[in-house]
């Protein structure tokens, strides 16, 4: 009998550069497999997007009702806000592309015990709980807000060249993570708690605060949209980087690091949730 | 030759919550919850060589999938070691998880709404199976399973046997090493069962593959498997052969005899009379033989009955899993009295 037959320990692992590669292939493969699944269901996928299409232009028509009355807001010109609305909608749709798994999560891996399964497989845990689902409608809001953005940068006069198109693949993953981040801690109460709090839709809501500048808000509301619940750090302070701001630009460059800070501190509690779910079989 | 699986003195307690009534005890339940310990597995050891076929048997809430949890990794023990292929499951699962494969009857691990070839492919994908091993595995599985019947259907679609089958093989695709089944028979018709057992006889003399497997079915156990773990209330009862087991357990056996005259329990045994058998009436006409099939030969009794008496109808019951545990339980509670 080979030595390996009886002993595993010996078989050589990926290096940090190979699992990368192949954790994004594995990505790919699940990201096809939903595409072919939401085919499967052909009728289902037309209305969807037909759903989605409609609610875009229901999304645009109330932004320039909105705006058509409103002039300025707090020294902000109209096309400055809707520059920062538009922008907003980036990272969300990234978020809301890979997160539907997360408002599922309590009831469908903890309650319905998907979860062993996800454990069985040699993929990493969150990884294979987001890649399961997609949310399409994501690309969606991508796709409106770099059509609102254009046409505000341009009525702005800003021009967007090399290096603010770098900033803008910097800056918008990086506010993504931030909500994926707060999104991950508040799933990953379910380990701990079977029963849903119900936590995530009312969070969900104040994401909207986070689409107009905070200036706007007393001081204790933009503490909080700062520190606490840093949605601030998903839209206003990115995007006031492209719109040359000197008082919150700069604040913008820290978006990354806001966004690598929360959403590591979300890994953390999630592996913790994993090692208690391991632990209680709940 | 060196244990493949290795598992010392196992042990996991549950904590569970107990609450309390009303409205003020819900609210004293937040502030100091009451917990209270359930030693579901309780110091479990067992070494398995590579290759054998192993039944964990047991009644409902024994602590069969718990000890399948802890080994395949999904469970933490509470206290214990358990190593398979010089792996600890439940610390090296990114590692371990390459080499076994995982089969629980109640759920499925294929995508519900894909056709099965797209499973497997993704599973090719996440097991880094390659093209020339993936094409040797689906020809066994088309072989042994016919699974090919079934690629292009989604999974939702087929019946329980069929989504069995399919399991089977998304389970065996990155060839591992172990397969772990949980009560891989259950719900599934003769015909269906009797094919599940055929394949695992296959896996494991033809492709040398370790199989632990949990079930109810005595008929499982005694096709597959030659070496038992009973387990019971957590604890190892009975770990030995098959054969063993029978001389231990016997062959119990009860015979219902429905009368078209009516007979008094003593007649029936004065009719069987210098055979152990035990007669006990049930209702008018109708009687229980319980006998042990190795001392007794059925068709004598069946011979001595017809000869005497009008019976109307026979029926002969193996005991079910439950009874073989309830009589090894109750055996090596004897013993240790």
């Amino acid at each position: 009998m080979k030595e390996n037959e009886t002993n595993w320990s010996q078989i050589p692992q990926k290096g940090p550069v190979g699992r990368t590669v192949w954790q994004a292939g594995i990505f790919a493969a699940y990201f096809t497999q939903f595409i072919k699944m939401r085919l499967a269901y052909r009728m289902d996928f037309f209305v969807d997007t037909l759903a989605v299409s409609f609610s875009m232009v229901i999304q645009l028509a109330v932004l320039s009702t909105l705006f058509s009355k409103v002039k300025a807001l707090d020294g902000w010109s109209f096309e400055q806000v809707l520059f920062i609305y538009a922008f907003s909608l980036l990272p969300l749709g990234l978020f809301n592309l890979v997160s539907v798994n997360l408002y599922r999560f309590s009831d469908q891996y903890i309650i319905q015990g998907k979860f062993d399964r996800v454990l069985l497989r040699p993929v990493g845990t969150l990884a294979q709980v987001i890649f399961e689902s997609f949310n399409v409608s994501g690309l969606n809001e991508i796709l409106l807000g770099i059509v609102v953005m254009t046409y505000a940068g341009m009525k702005l006069g800003l021009d967007f060249g090399v290096q603010e198109l770098l900033a803008l693949a910097i800056l918008a993953p990086s506010a993504s993570l931030v909500y994926m981040g707060v999104f991950l801690t508040i799933t990953s109460v379910s380990f701990w708690h079977e029963d849903r709090m119900g936590l995530a839709p009312p969070v969900y809501n104040i994401i909207r605060f986070s689409r107009y500048p905070i200036t706007i808000y007393s001081l204790p509301v933009r503490i909080f949209l700062t520190f606490v619940l840093p949605f601030a750090w998903v839209a206003f302070f990115p995007a006031t980087w492209f719109l040359g701001s000197e008082e919150f630009g700069r604040l913008a460059l820290l978006t990354p690091l806001v966004g690598l800070v929360v959403f590591g501190g979300s890994l953390l509690i999630w592996q913790r949730g994993v090692r208690n779910y391991a632990s209680t079989g709940s | 030759m060196e244990a493949l699986i290795k598992v010392r003195d196992l042990t996991k307690d549950y904590r569970l919550t107990r609450k309390r009534e009303g409205v003020t005890g819900g609210l004293v339940d937040l502030v100091r919850p009451r917990h209270e310990l359930l030693r579901a597995v309780e110091s479990v050891s067992f070494d398995i060589p590579a290759g054998q076929m192993v039944g964990y048997i047991g009644a409902n809430g024994a602590g069969k999938s718990t000890t399948i949890k802890m080994l395949t990794g999904i469970l933490t023990p509470t206290s214990g070691t358990v190593t398979v292929g010089g792996l600890v499951p439940w610390k090296q699962r990114l590692q371990y998880t390459r080499h076994i494969g995982v089969v629980f009857g109640q759920r499925t691990q294929l995508w519900w709404d894909l056709a099965v070839v797209e499973s497997f492919r993704l599973l090719k994908k996440i097991y880094e199976v390659d093209d020339a091993t993936y094409e040797r595995q689906m020809k066994l599985f088309d072989e042994l399973l016919e699974v090919g019947k079934y690629l292009h259907q989604p999974v939702r679609k087929l019946s329980l046997g069929q989504r069995m089958r399919c399991d089977l093989a998304a389970a065996l695709l990155h060839r591992p090493r172990v397969l772990f089944l949980d009560e891989p028979t259950i719900g599934l018709d003769v015909l269906a069962k009797e094919n599940v057992r055929i394949f695992l006889r296959e896996i494991c003399e033809g492709e040398g593959v370790t199989v632990i497997l949990t079930t109810h079915d005595l008929g499982d156990i005694e096709q597959l498997c030659k070496r038992v773990i009973i387990i019971d209330k957590g604890r190892v009862h009975f770990d030995g052969k098959l054969d063993d087991l029978r001389r231990r357990v016997g062959r119990q056996v009860r015979m219902t005899v429905e009368l078209r005259d009516s007979a008094t329990s003593g007649e029936l045994a004065s009719i069987t009379a210098g055979l152990p058998v035990v007669w006990e009436e049930i209702e008018g006409l109708r009687h229980h033989a319980e006998f042990n099939r190795v001392e007794v030969p059925g068709a004598e009794v069946i011979k001595r009955l017809v000869n005497e008496l009008r019976v109307s109808d026979l029926h002969m019951a193996e005991p079910g899993i439950d009874e073989v545990v309830r009589e090894i339980y109750r055996q090596s509670g004897r013993e240790a009295s």
